[in-house]
């Protein structure tokens, strides 16, 4: 964290906390989708909830960015009152240890739309595993959790990685990230 | 009351520890017990509002439901297929049907003791006290604050676009495409304000003398008292208790 | 007596930017002094500040050069967080200031990052927020102060770690004329009971020349290009000032306007007032032009209410527009104005009572037929803004209709000229400044031939020059016979653009006439309606009493 600015740690803080409520608001989606497929439902939109790893890691580009951004917005889940409560903090973390490893697999250099993708993907596997047993998969048939596993890996592909950079690439143009990792890389491209 | 009066951090983790325990339970009757322990400790020692409880618990009872016939129709093979109960006319092994309700009883169960520490806490003293308790770094405590304040202040924003974008002739979407498009649309105006925001706001804490240094004092101060340590006694306790009876 | 900040050839580069924000700044401030920072926007002032509380250089993405000492040491020598006991800022943004939920907390969160032990920390609270006033709200929550109540909680926060110099970097800018008064007072409270020295940051001066006798001038290159008395500067740089667009007191402003050839000016109405004649007597123009016939009706409200919350905040309005008026709304803050605006563009449902545009009810009208007549211009710019280029931003409602794109191109180009932004079609509508982006969005709003334009508060927080531009193109756009509607608190623009006004109270309308009418009435009423009058009444109203007094002197 030394090298972080404290402008960087508030603003990835505001990031997570817009998403938290993001996050909130897709759980009854989640919850109707999961009433007509049954569990898998969840799944399809899983990636939605890697998202802000993608974004702040993608801004920011510090080792930290994705498993941080990833636990504040669950901190704030709970701190909103209706999730899942505290326990829920510990999902994040998960969720952002796959993040965070795929950024670290590059030495957290690389920012490229593939490494967000498999950032992504990251995420849904670390998820996943640790859904296994918490909410216990193990009591579904075989066949049925990998297709869960494999839609939240193509979910945490397309709507964490793919969605997360078109957001951040959006918000790079109004020129409010000037001072941040991304903003200076745009502006580079730009003047070249 | 004695929930309020608790340390966060105390009631925060006892709480996870119990989650835990429950994963490791496959039958029905455990988390059924534990259930009804959980909810009369939080109304007991909690003063709780029943109405706004109910109202924040009924979305967990659906889920619950979903999961429960879910786990039975898409359930593994079971060892066990000789036992076999008859439900609403149709045949199901019993161990299925048993893991089944022992899974949609754990989501409730988990869901209790959530609402036992939402209902009860302060926020703003659960960050405090992860300071001050669990080590929590002060940098992020205080960004988090800070991007806390930000929410009612985005909520008001986002009725302000939606109005704004209105008058320019935007909010007829009828197809995907459109839809998506209004989305960035909004996003982006409320993610920049909110970076702004932020900005701004890291620079005035600074500017009062924020380093994110570890040795501050604290206006209030959260300890471990040994009465905090009752919590996960009577907690654990009942946990026990219902392991035993099942 | 060593100065208790130095400046010593202070230069400053963004890495955005090509040429420096500031250049070669020299200056020195002694303990318990005060000094007005005047310059145009874009010419470094908060970056300054930044500078001198130890901000920049470490959070710096460019260069810096120079020194800054303050209390004798060298700014780059200061430990992170050891300058905020000698030197503390409050800043623009009432929203942006704090960190915690509570008013308590916010104050102690300063005290415990200086390390003040806890036991000494609720005396200390106590303390600053009774020198404030803010006593009653310590359990409160931040949110829900107004927002001159959190400019006075930012200060009480800063004097808690009581520094001997407090930057006030536009602290009123997002205050209303009332609030601003308050937080003026309040400073001026303060500076009369404690040592501190000053450094006032501001565009509009009424109010700070009390405090401070001395400027320093910045002109939009970033130098320093005076250093001295304010009345001085007022004499003999004034074209220097107005090139740079710098405002100068009303009053000042005023006899300038009137008379040129004035020498000295008197920078307060109190020192106008003392002595009326030594500033030559003002040829009191009557009223400006014809007022326009109220004859085609535009839009009729009839009995609107609307309530939010439980409480009733729009109650029995019913008023009638007329094609070519420039029509003003006035009142306190929470008076209602926002809310009947959105009314009357059609942004909000009332309960009850009904609007009708050109006969018909607006619930009547297709959403885009409306649009097309209706104009709204919200408070913050931004929220208005949908695409990513300025070009596209005026384009885009042309966009959305069966128009050609060579009639669009055209179009789209005469208004960008019209409006100066031409320069800067390719930029990103969010990347403009203040005042560019204050001026799109009325493009947007009216590049469809909007005849009828609703604005809210279009001066709010703009530098002498932006607001002079925008109620240029305002005032053309009405001489074009368009209707134009404005909630202000400027009742200097209210007396010299509006040919009717409306003054709010409580969501009634209290009084609906010319302005000049308005300034006729009771006192009292008018203070009871939160309002001022304009710098040429005040002046006129002087005179007159100069008068009467000089009837009963020679009568007697």
């Amino acid at each position: 964290m030394t090298n972080w600015r404290f402008k960087e740690i508030v603003v990835m803080a505001a990031l997570s906390v817009v998403f938290g409520v993001v996050y909130l608001a897709f759980l009854p989606l989640g919850g109707v989708l999961a009433g007509i497929f049954g569990p898998i439902g969840y799944d399809f939109i899983f990636g939605i909830w890697f998202i802000v790893s993608i974004i702040a890691a993608y801004i920011i580009r510090k080792p930290g960015a994705a498993f941080l951004s990833e636990t504040i917005a669950a901190m704030v889940e709970v701190l909103i009152g209706n999730a899942i409560g505290p326990m829920l903090i510990v999902t994040g973390m998960v969720q952002g240890i796959g993040a965070e490893a795929v950024f670290a697999a590059t030495r957290w250099k690389n920012y490229s739309t593939w490494v967000l993708m498999a950032a992504g993907v990251g995420s849904a596997v670390t998820s996943f595993i640790y859904g296994y047993f918490m909410s216990g998969y193990a009591a579904l048939a075989p066949g049925y959790v990998t297709a869960m596993f494999i839609v939240r890996m193509i979910s945490g592909a397309l709507i964490a990685g793919l969605l997360g950079k078109a957001l951040s690439d959006g918000l790079a143009q109004t020129g409010v990230l000037s001072s941040f990792a991304l903003g200076k890389e745009y502006r580079k491209r730009k003047a070249a | 009351m004695f929930l309020q009066r608790l340390n966060p951090s105390i009631k925060a983790l006892t709480i996870m520890i119990l989650v835990v325990l429950l994963a490791f339970i496959f039958e029905p009757m455990t988390p059924l017990l534990f259930l009804i322990w959980t909810v009369s400790i939080t109304f007991i020692f909690g003063k709780v509002n029943f109405k706004k409880y109910a109202l924040y618990f009924i979305p967990f009872v659906i889920f619950s439901f979903g999961m429960l016939w879910t786990s039975v129709v898409f359930a593994d093979t079971p060892k066990n297929q000789d036992e076999i109960v008859v439900l609403l006319g149709m045949a199901y092994p019993r161990e299925t049907l048993l893991t089944a309700l022992a899974l949609s009883i754990r989501v409730l169960n988990v869901a209790a003791l959530s609402l036992l520490f939402v209902f009860t806490t302060n926020i703003v003293h659960f960050i405090l006290s992860m300071m001050q308790q669990l080590r929590l770094p002060p940098k992020i405590a205080y960004a988090v604050l800070a991007g806390y304040r930000f929410l009612p202040m985005m909520r008001d924003e986002i009725k302000l676009i939606h109005d704004a974008h209105r008058i320019r002739g935007v909010n007829q979407a009828k197809t995907v495409t459109e839809k998506w498009n209004n989305y960035k649309r909004y996003s982006i105006p409320l993610l920049a304000s909110a970076i702004r925001k932020a900005e701004r706001t890291a620079i005035a804490m600074e500017s009062k003398g924020f380093t994110g240094d570890k040795n501050r004092t604290f206006y209030r101060q959260f300890t471990v008292k040994k009465t905090d340590w009752l919590f996960p006694l009577i907690m654990l306790t009942g946990f026990l208790a219902a392991l035993l009876a099942s | 007596m060593k100065p208790f900040v130095e400046v010593c050839d202070l230069s400053l580069r963004f890495e955005t930017n090509q040429k420096n924000i500031f250049s070669n700044i020299n200056f020195e401030l002694y303990q318990g002094e005060t000094v007005l920072l005047l310059g145009p926007s874009g010419s470094g002032k908060s970056t300054l500040t930044s500078c001198l509380n130890g901000i920049f250089p470490r959070e710096l993405d460019g260069e810096m050069d120079g020194d800054i000492f303050i209390d004798g040491r060298k700014v780059s020598d200061y430990k992170p967080g050891e300058l905020s006991k000698k030197v503390g800022v409050v800043f623009q943004d009432p929203e942006t200031q704090f960190c915690m939920l509570t008013v308590e907390d916010e104050v102690a969160f300063g005290l415990e990052n200086i390390g003040v032990p806890h036991v000494e920390m609720e005396a200390k609270i106590d303390d600053v927020l009774s020198l404030v006033h803010l006593s009653e709200f310590k359990e409160s929550n931040v949110s829900t102060l107004s927002g001159g109540q959190k400019q006075k909680l930012a200060l009480a926060c800063i004097l808690a770690l009581d520094p001997s110099l407090i930057i006030l970097d536009e602290p009123t800018a997002n205050l209303d004329p009332i609030a601003t008064k308050d937080v003026i007072q309040t400073i001026n409270m303060l500076k009369k009971k404690m040592s501190f020295g000053l450094i006032i940051i501001e565009h509009k001066l009424d109010g700070w020349t009390d405090l401070a006798e001395r400027c320093l001038l910045l002109n939009r290159r970033g130098e320093i290009f005076y250093d001295g008395s304010l009345r001085e500067a007022i004499r003999d740089q004034r074209l220097q000032l107005a090139e740079q667009g710098i405002w100068l007191p009303k009053i000042s402003q005023y006899l300038l306007e009137n008379n040129p050839e004035l020498i000295d000016l008197p920078l307060t109405v109190e020192e106008f007032t003392e002595y009326p004649s030594k500033w030559g007597y003002i040829e009191q123009e009557k009223s400006k032009q014809n007022l326009p016939v109220q004859v085609n009706p535009i839009l009729e409200t009839r009995n609107l209410s609307w309530s939010a919350k439980k409480r009733e905040i729009v109650k029995n309005v019913s008023l009638t527009f007329y094609e070519g008026e420039f029509v003003a709304i006035v009142g306190a803050n929470g008076s209602g104005k926002t809310s009947l605006s959105r009314i009357l563009a059609g942004i909000q449902k009332p309960d009850c009572g009904n609007t009708l545009l050109k006969g018909k009810p607006l619930n009547e009208w297709k959403e885009s037929l409306l649009r097309q007549e209706i104009g709204y211009v919200f408070q913050n710019p931004e929220h208005q803004f949908i695409t990513n280029s300025v070009y596209d931003e005026v384009a885009f409602s042309l966009k959305i209709k069966n128009i050609s794109v060579e009639a669009i191109q055209d179009k789209v180009h005469l208004i960008l000229e019209a409006f100066g932004l031409l320069e800067l079609k390719d930029e990103h509508p969010f990347s403009i400044s203040q005042g560019q982006k204050r001026r799109l969005s009325v493009a947007t709003m009216i590049v469809d031939d909007q005849s009828f334009l609703l604005l809210d508060e279009p001066t709010f927080g703009q530098d002498a020059n932006s607001n002079a531009e925008l109620m240029h193109l305002l005032q053309q756009r009405h001489q074009s016979n368009s209707t134009i509607i404005m909630i202000t608190h400027d009742m200097e623009i209210v007396d010299h653009y509006a040919t009717r006004v409306i003054v709010i109270n409580n969501g009634k309308v209290v009084a609906d006439t010319p302005p000049d009418r308005l300034w006729e009435m009771d006192s009292r009423k008018l203070k009871e309606w939160q309002l001022e009058l304009p710098v040429r009444v005040q002046i006129q109203n002087i005179y007159e009493k100069e008068k009467d007094a000089y009837y009963v002197f020679t009568t007697s």
